[in-house]
């Protein structure tokens, strides 16, 4: 009569040892962390300084591998396709979240578990100090008169710059001759020489230069002037309307597969949390040019919509030619 | 002044700073030797390596890395005509041939000492110069990059061997795989045919590995039979008058070296090519005939690819822009350390610059030592069974390119394309146009469309502009003249001159 109770209970016990064992050990081994761009740029930046930290608190090793590639696109992939275990992590940055909209991929971060939504990046038009504008109301008033003779750098079709141009354009319109680079570096390279007029660009990627004397900032895309950059003014004073916006920069997040048990995600929350609200990362995103988010959870899902909805709706709006597909159709809503 | 000195030394009179040094270039050279883990792969290891530790030991160990993994690509290229890194696929053509007739050893050691020159006329360059060249590279514009991804595509009559028109199919095959992939502009698939994998293009060490890596080893098996080569391993240090000989082509290649290393856009790759092209116009007496173990051909590729170290340096510490991809991940490491790698650096703490001129000087003092080292070992390379040669040869390149991206598709790709090489060589095509066609497509490709879109998609201003700068004009007179030294056109005029 008793035994079998006892046995059942026994086994019951015995398994809720086991699982305890296992939630209690999670990480027991390496684990493995893709970065979706390449090596010395600001996604591999942030990820190899803030992924330390988290060593530390976690008490394991993460294993980083740049997997780059279509703008995030293969590193994305790679890490949905591994077991939902937590032990493969991807480090990536906002492009995923325009993917159907431009017809790369049929996912987003939709498809994953936000870990941490890491930070933001501060956005400043950059010109050559012999421009002859001060401040983008006077680019825009000299584009205004002289269409499509002014050269504005750009990362491609969905990068930093095209998004930009593309809220200008939603509110105002700015025609320009569109020079396309491989990225930030050689792009801030060509500004340097003089063979571009402007481009926008991450204060990360420019702030040295601004400091330096060698570029000069005409506006940045906040609606305040920012401490970092005195002097410099916010595009609102240009175009009021890019307000509704605002704030938008792009962003830095840690990622998990979607079916990720439920205490091991926490577990990697909580880590990540801890790990960005630390002194010595935060004194590193400031040096770096952005701006602590620190989200996860509903705050993070909520984010990402926000982001999602006022950057493909600008675009459409401005009608880039690279959107594929009309955000409505995907189910993304108006801002 | 006497600060400038203090920091210089730094890395030589510090035994922590002086042992990471060396440990670096050995490091570098074992690296850079096998095909697929590169530098770039390394010092991206190494800054979550040394994340805790002192921004001058991190330092330290990076340099001695990319000092000696440059170099170290030419062993490979030498011993098993596998070349470990883009930067050494020129010093394969005649290194090759050289260990073929039983002079690995002196290829090596020729290789080291050329590489010590190149590296030190770097580094000259770069304290020297540094500011000045850096102003000049930003003058460099779309178009000037453009004119420079034409003057490579001249270089095909250099490296084509007997067939030019097979070496013209080659290039066009070669681009072509470069542009596989994303768009740049409108981030529109290119000749994907619908494969995810593919968007991020065909990596060129993919197809390098498979070109010269797998080819290679299915080609040997045709001299199955043949007997390996004995080697002299008793001539390993080249004789002094040797050296004398080579020195003023070696200072010309170093100093393509530098200038291509210092422009943001080309790398060590490229100059190594150009250096090669410059070595066979200009050498009318070479050892032995170019692509047959010319001397002059290892010492050309040898001396500029290390020379670009230092160029790359320059816009590194004079603009906080990177010259290569590893300068890129290093510029990533100052900032992960808390430095402000920009124009301000050299005012801010000109410490680092000193440093980094110091120490790359140390580097070369090392690589001096160490490439001199394990050269007896090395060579007996060659004279290995093929039966065991080969399959250690085809696990290296599936290790190899395994490491670049951890990305199983590519080691499918990169044996395709061993397979596509094996029936190129059988059909007698050289596979140096090839990578020409894979490194300069994307850049034509890039650089056309900047020059384009820069002057509003008018042809006729495009045309105007490339005659209208000094730099560009300069740049289509190369051009033109070397195009005209190659028709009928210049026997014509020779010959008049002659008349009168």
């Amino acid at each position: 009569m008793f035994k079998p109770l006892l046995t059942s209970l026994a086994v019951a016990v015995g398994s809720l040892a086991v699982a305890g064992s296992a939630l209690a050990d999670y990480p027991e081994r390496n684990i493995q962390g893709t970065i979706q761009w390449g090596a010395g740029g600001a996604t591999d930046n942030v990820a190899r300084s803030l992924t330390p930290h988290v060593e530390e608190i976690l008490d394991t090793t993460i294993v980083l591998t740049n997997r780059p590639g279509g703008t995030g696109v293969i590193g994305m992939n790679h890490v949905m396709r591994q077991r939902a275990d937590g032990y493969n992590l991807l480090y990536g940055a906002e492009n995923p979240q325009l993917y159907p909209l431009m017809g790369l991929a049929d996912f987003t971060y939709d498809d994953m578990h936000a870990v941490n939504i890491i930070g933001q990046g501060l956005v400043v038009i950059a010109a050559h100090p012999n421009s002859p504008f001060d401040t983008f109301a006077e680019l825009m008033e000299y584009a205004r008169e002289n269409p499509g003779e002014l050269r504005m750098g750009g990362t491609g079709a969905g990068g930093l710059p095209s998004t930009v141009h593309a809220m200008i354009n939603a509110v105002d319109e700015l025609d320009v001759r569109d020079v396309t680079f491989g990225g930030d570096g050689p792009g801030v390279t060509a500004l340097l020489g003089e063979h571009i007029d402007f481009m926008p660009l991450s204060l990360s990627a420019v702030a040295e230069q601004i400091r330096g004397g060698r570029l000069k900032g005409l506006a940045v895309l906040t609606s305040e002037e920012l401490e970092s950059l005195p002097g410099v003014p916010p595009i609102t004073q240009a175009l009021p309307d890019i307000e509704a916006f605002l704030p938008w920069g792009p962003f830095w997040g840690v990622f998990v597969h979607q079916d990720t048990p439920d205490d091991i995600k926490s577990t990697l929350e909580d880590a990540y949390e801890q790990a960005v609200a630390g002194d010595e990362f935060q004194e590193f995103l400031t040096n770096f040019g952005g701006a602590t988010l620190n989200l996860s959870g509903d705050e993070a899902q909520a984010y990402l919509d926000n982001w999602q909805s006022v950057t493909a709706w600008s675009m459409h709006e401005a009608e880039a030619e690279t959107v594929k597909v009309s955000p409505e159709e995907l189910g993304i809503p108006r801002p | 002044m006497s600060d400038t000195f203090s920091f210089l030394l730094m890395a030589w009179l510090d035994p922590g700073l002086l042992s990471l040094t060396a440990l670096g270039v050995l490091a570098g050279i074992y690296i850079g030797a096998i095909p697929g883990l590169s530098v770039t792969m390394a010092v991206s290891i190494l800054i979550s390596f040394t994340f805790s530790w002192d921004i001058n030991n991190a330092l330290a160990l990076m340099v001695g890395i990319y000092v000696g993994g440059v170099y170290g690509g030419s062993r490979t290229a030498i011993l098993l005509n596998i070349p470990g890194a883009p930067s050494a696929v020129v010093t394969a053509f005649d290194g090759y041939p050289l260990a073929q007739r039983g002079e690995a050893g002196r290829a090596i050691g020729l290789s080291t000492v050329m590489s010590v020159i190149g590296g030190f006329i770097g580094v000259a360059v770069l304290a020297g110069t540094a500011p000045y060249l850096s102003d000049l590279a930003l003058q460099f514009a779309p178009r000037d990059y453009f004119l420079i991804a034409i003057m490579g595509l001249l270089l095909v009559s250099t490296l084509s061997g007997k067939s030019l028109a097979r070496g013209i199919f080659s290039v066009a095959l070669g681009s072509t795989i470069g542009l596989v992939g994303m768009d740049m502009v409108t981030a529109q698939p290119r000749l994907t045919m619908g494969s995810m994998e593919l968007l991020g293009g065909i990596h060129y060490v993919v197809v390098m590995i498979g070109l010269f890596g797998v080819a290679e080893a299915f080609y040997q098996l045709h001299n199955m039979a043949k007997v390996p080569v004995k080697q002299n391993v008793d001539k390993i240090i080249p004789p002094l008058n040797m050296v004398l000989k080579f020195l003023p082509l070696s200072i010309r290649t170093s100093i393509i070296g530098v200038v291509v290393g210092a422009l943001p856009g080309t790398g060590g790759d490229i100059a190594s090519l150009f250096a090669y092209d410059h070595a066979k116009r200009t050498v009318k007496n070479p050892s032995s005939p170019f692509g047959e173990g010319a001397y002059e051909g290892l010492v050309a590729p040898e001396t500029a690819n290390n020379a670009a170290v230092g160029g790359a340096y320059v816009p590194m510490l004079t603009l906080g822009m990177p010259g290569d991809a590893v300068t890129a991940v290093i510029i990533g490491a100052l900032v992960i350390h808390g430095l402000n790698p920009g124009p301000m650096l050299m005012i801010e703490t000109p410490h680092i610059f000193w440093f980094t001129v110091g120490n790359l000087a140390l580097a070369n003092i090392f690589l001096l030592i160490f490439g001199m080292t394990g050269i007896k070992v090395f060579s007996k390379v060659v004279e290995i069974p093929k039966a065991i040669l080969i399959p250690l040869i085809l696990v290296l390149c599936v290790v190899g390119t395994y490491s670049i991206n951890s990305n199983m598709m590519e080691v499918y790709w990169m044996l395709g394309f061993g397979i596509l090489g094996y029936w190129l060589k059988v059909y007698g095509f050289q596979m140096g146009p090839i990578i020409l066609g894979v490194i300069l497509g994307p850049l034509l490709d890039e650089t056309y469309r900047q020059a384009m879109s820069s002057v509003g998609d008018s042809s006729s201003d495009f045309l105007l502009a490339l005659v209208a700068n000094p730099l560009s004009l300069a740049l289509t007179t190369v051009i033109t003249l070397v195009l005209l030294g190659n028709t009928p056109l210049k026997g014509w005029i020779m010959a008049r001159f002659a008349r009168n």
